[in-house]
């Protein structure tokens, strides 16, 4: 029998400009070991110049997204290149939910609050990544 | 003549997109924070109009973690052309640094590596200011 191949490809904005951007691109290594065989992570940069390796991983698996600010730039990526998110993720709802403040953080580097927020972001991602597993493993049977 | 120079760093995953990063922040909060604007590539690829206002005000100076040069690639594709192409790996060679012995995802901007890189970026956007 065929083995089936059950991945989601994380798509971080991994922008620079806010204290978003940091969270955001720390969640996507936490995601990455919290399910190294499941989440292929991709780079927006490589993602924005149309790189055909890393677009072949964005076209096979299905994709979550995680927007940092309010651009939602990993989400225009996406549209950009014509696919539909199995998920998005945007910093802010997370926040807001886990009622974590990060007042005072610096986009340079963390201090154990913004990490508090990379790690509620993360769990966040890794539930909609068990999710869109089940829901593809589930379609095949 | 331009008053500002854009800094454009590739944004990707590996440890010299990082390194790159930790520079750029040293070269626009600490070292040059009047002659220097921090360009967002996925901003710019989403049409942010800041984002593209700074490509298009200022000449580019675009940081690669890899010989893929996606911000050179992304500036291109914006319709413009990066004023110049630094390398990471090359800084990091031309330093001597030893990128083994630095973390993986978070590297402290006080880091001297960072700010050896932060110095050449910072004389990079004085040539261009000349």
């Amino acid at each position: 029998m065929e083995e089936q191949d059950f991945k989601v490809a994380v798509l971080p904005c991994n922008g620079i400009g806010r204290l978003v951007s940091t969270v955001v691109r720390l969640a996507g290594y936490k995601i990455k070991e919290m399910r190294p065989d499941q989440v292929v992570l991709l780079s927006s940069g490589r993602l924005a110049v149309q790189d055909s390796e890393h677009k072949a991983l964005f076209e096979k698996y299905p994709v979550l997204v995680i927007d940092g600010c309010r651009p939602h730039c990993a989400s225009f990526m996406c549209d950009e290149l014509g696919k539909t998110p199995a998920a998005r993720l945007y910093v802010a709802d997370v926040a807001a939910e886990s009622k974590i403040a990060v007042g005072g953080e610096k986009r340079r580097g963390l201090t154990e609050k913004g990490h508090k927020l990379v790690d509620a972001l993360a769990k966040k991602a890794v539930e909609e990544i068990d999710r869109i597993i089940a829901d593809e493993m589930l379609s095949t049977l | 003549m331009a008053d500002k120079v854009c800094l454009q760093p590739c944004l990707g995953l590996r440890k010299e997109a990082v390194l790159g990063r930790q520079a750029l922040y040293v070269v626009h909060e600490d070292l040059r924070p009047d002659t220097t604007v921090l360009g967002c590539g996925p901003a710019l690829n989403a049409n942010v109009q800041e984002d593209v206002d700074f490509i298009n005000m200022y000449p580019v100076v675009a940081v690669e973690a890899c010989e893929l040069d996606c911000a050179t690639r992304l500036v291109d594709k914006k319709g413009n052309k990066a004023a110049v192409t630094l390398r990471i790996s090359d800084l990091v060679k031309s330093l001597r640094i030893d990128l083994s012995s630095l973390p993986e995802h978070e590297i402290d901007t006080g880091e001297p590596a960072v700010q050896a890189i932060a110095k050449r970026i910072a004389e990079q956007v004085d040539a261009l200011l000349a």
